[in-house]
């Protein structure tokens, strides 16, 4: 029963994580069509500028901080100097469907370069904000930490601002209403290449967070992203892409199911086991947990 | 766009084997008169014309982006080695196990996956290739990080002493991709090739006309997945070894940028991209060793210089060099 409870805990704290990156692809996916594989390399290099200022400073949260501003820079930067040419350019022929995909590759491998060339491919070790050893009750010690519970809560925290960013703000509005249909939205006097801008940078933001959580965990390389944007894909695929709220669930769905693996079962299966379930989902539920008609789109 | 091919009539493709006779003939006669290493390299661009092919054959006729080609050579190599290493069969057979196994894995994957419109596909396969490295590293058999041995032996000694163990590679490595750049060719050609073209375009109407476009997509993803099993194998055939460290996410990487650099719906165009994806890293070398060479500039300017040869491909020739110059020709001679 304890160890149930610990799984539990630990599996919402690696799903909370996986939630962000897996709403940053979401949010990206439903304004763009594009499944942004750049967003592992976009929050790798915010997460290293947010690891210099952690660690220039002692404070984590502000690196946090910067680690969030220049994600969301680095996500508007995208958007505007790269996919907009990219569309003007890549309009016709056999590569229209391929080419914002692929484009997206090179520059997850643009910026992994960029990365490696300026800050080296040593394991760079982030001063967590609170410790990973586990709560002790009296003698006995479980393996949930203060650093999980935080993480739980700074993921919490961003989840609130962005549903009310999105429900209570303006600017949610005609973000939802350029993902939903942009022409309509245009015709009702949306500026949807700038409302898409924005999108992308508050994707870019969120995930920095990810990238600096996942950080304060293990060693920051410029490849030590890359199974985040997996799980979180996966987790966007079972939410089925186009719902932020499926995104979450999916994640922390994902993240509680493959602590299960992790604990019962062995570190060996993790992967398996998260790529088995986005087999499965694919199979069974193509359409996401979230689907409610036969709709699709793209 | 696509201009009609016609069926495969017997004289076209009795044409067809003579060109690839011819080639192989002169690439035989070139192998005889250039150094060591450009033997090895001629080794790695004929596994590289393999890789790129199963691309070409995937994304640019059927029109799925697979990002884990790296992975599904990772299949073939492992098929391969195991196949040698435990039923001693000559060395053809490890080959054609590893098309098998890797074809009926992608068969597998791709009835999963490639039901599904793009995203899918694509954010699948490179979680496959990211993933699968890792997993090999986990099971004992297949040999953990050191990986497998994958030895296909001493040159016959009929060649005499002068023939070495490289220019071996060369050959065996230049006769399987003739062959399978032949076999794809005349896939492509075929009713499959004008099929899966037509789903390409548009997916509707191909359903309209009597196609059965998810099968049929299934079908190009199998195909691929088993040329590019060959190419790993082929790959474990150059480096003596399959280990987890030689197919890695750069090189699913490397292989798209290849493809989509040469043109991504041209098989010939394979030949070239394997050229550059050859020289990308001499010249990587040469540049760092010129900046100073550090580990740095060592380890992220192929990598540096791939992705910037990749976005600027697919912004400004996204498909191909081949049709910006037709393009260029067709406005002049309109005017």
């Amino acid at each position: 029963m304890q160890k149930a409870l610990e799984t539990l805990l630990i599996g919402l704290s690696t799903g909370s994580i996986y939630a962000l990156m897996s709403l940053a692809l979401v949010l990206v996916w439903r304004s763009t069509r594009v499944i942004n594989f750049a967003q592992a390399g976009q929050a790798m290099f915010s997460t290293y500028i947010g690891f210099e200022i952690a660690t220039r400073s002692q404070i984590f949260w502000l690196g946090l901080l910067f680690a969030i501003v220049a994600g969301a820079l680095l996500g508007a930067g995208v958007d505007y100097f790269f996919m907009r040419v990219l569309f003007k350019h890549a309009n016709s022929g056999p590569a229209l469907v391929v080419a914002p995909v692929i484009a997206t590759l090179g520059l997850l491998g643009l910026i992994r370069s960029i990365v490696g060339l300026t800050w080296g491919g040593e394991f760079k070790s982030l001063t967590a904000p609170a410790s990973k050893n586990g709560f002790t009750f009296g003698e006995v010690t479980i393996p949930f930490s203060p650093l999980d519970s935080l993480t739980i809560i700074t993921v919490a925290v961003i989840l609130i601002i962005l549903a009310l960013l999105f429900q209570r703000t303006n600017l949610g509005l005609a973000l939802r209403a350029s993902a939903y249909s942009p022409e309509i939205a245009q015709l009702a006097g949306i500026r949807t290449a700038r409302t898409r801008t924005i999108g992308w940078a508050i994707a870019g933001g969120v995930g920095g967070v990810a990238g600096m959580l996942v950080t304060s965990y293990n060693f920051l390389t410029p490849y030590s992203l890359d199974l985040l944007l997996v799980f979180g894909f996966i987790a966007a695929v079972i939410g089925g892409l186009e719902s932020m709220v499926g995104a979450v669930i999916g994640a922390l769905v994902l993240g509680i199911g493959l602590t299960i693996i992790l604990n019962y079962v062995g570190t060996s299966l993790v992967f398996i086991g998260g790529f088995s379930v986005l087999l499965l989902v694919l199979l069974i539920k193509p359409d996401g947990i979230m689907a409610r008609g036969k709709v699709r789109r793209g | 766009m696509a201009k009609v091919v016609g069926g495969n009539t017997g004289s076209k493709v009795r044409k067809k084997l003579a060109l690839f006779f011819l080639i192989g003939w002169i690439l035989l006669i070139i192998g005889d008169r250039v150094d060591e290493l450009r033997v090895y390299q001629g080794a790695q661009i004929a596994m590289y014309t393999i890789a790129l092919a199963s691309i070409v054959l995937l994304t640019g006729y059927s029109g799925q982006v697979s990002l884990g080609n790296g992975a599904m050579m990772a299949v073939g190599g492992y098929a391969a080695a195991l196949t040698l290493n435990n039923l001693q069969t000559p060395i053809w057979s490890a080959f054609m196990m590893a098309i098998l196994v890797a074809a009926l894995f992608g068969a597998f994957l791709g009835l999963a996956a490639a039901r599904l419109s793009g995203p899918y596909l694509a954010g699948t396969t490179l979680a496959l290739a990211v993933g699968l490295p890792a997993i090999a590293n986990q099971f004992s058999f297949l040999g953990g990080e050191p990986g497998l041995l994958f030895d296909v032996g001493f040159p016959p000694e009929r060649f005499g002493e002068d023939f070495t163990q490289y220019k071996w590679f060369f050959w065996i490595a230049t006769f399987i991709a003739l062959i399978a750049l032949f076999v794809t060719s005349n896939i492509l050609q075929s009713r499959f090739g004008r099929t899966w073209r037509a789903i390409r375009g548009n997916s509707l109407a191909a359903e309209l006309s009597g196609i059965n476009a998810s099968q049929l997509k299934v079908l190009a993803f199998s195909v691929s997945s088993g040329l590019a099993g060959l190419a790993g194998a082929v790959l474990a055939m150059t480096i003596s070894l399959v280990a987890p460290g030689a197919y890695t996410l750069a090189l699913s990487f490397a292989l798209v940028t290849g493809a989509v650099l040469a043109g991504i719906s041209s098989l010939p165009g394979v030949v070239l991209g394997g050229f550059i994806l050859v020289a990308i890293p001499e010249i990587a070398d040469a540049l760092a060793s010129s900046l100073g060479s550090e580990d740095k500039l060592n380890s992220y300017l192929p990598g540096l210089i791939v992705s910037v040869l990749l976005i600027l491909s697919v912004i400004y020739t996204p498909n191909g060099p081949g049709e910006n110059l037709r393009k260029h020709f067709h406005k002049k001679s309109a005017h």
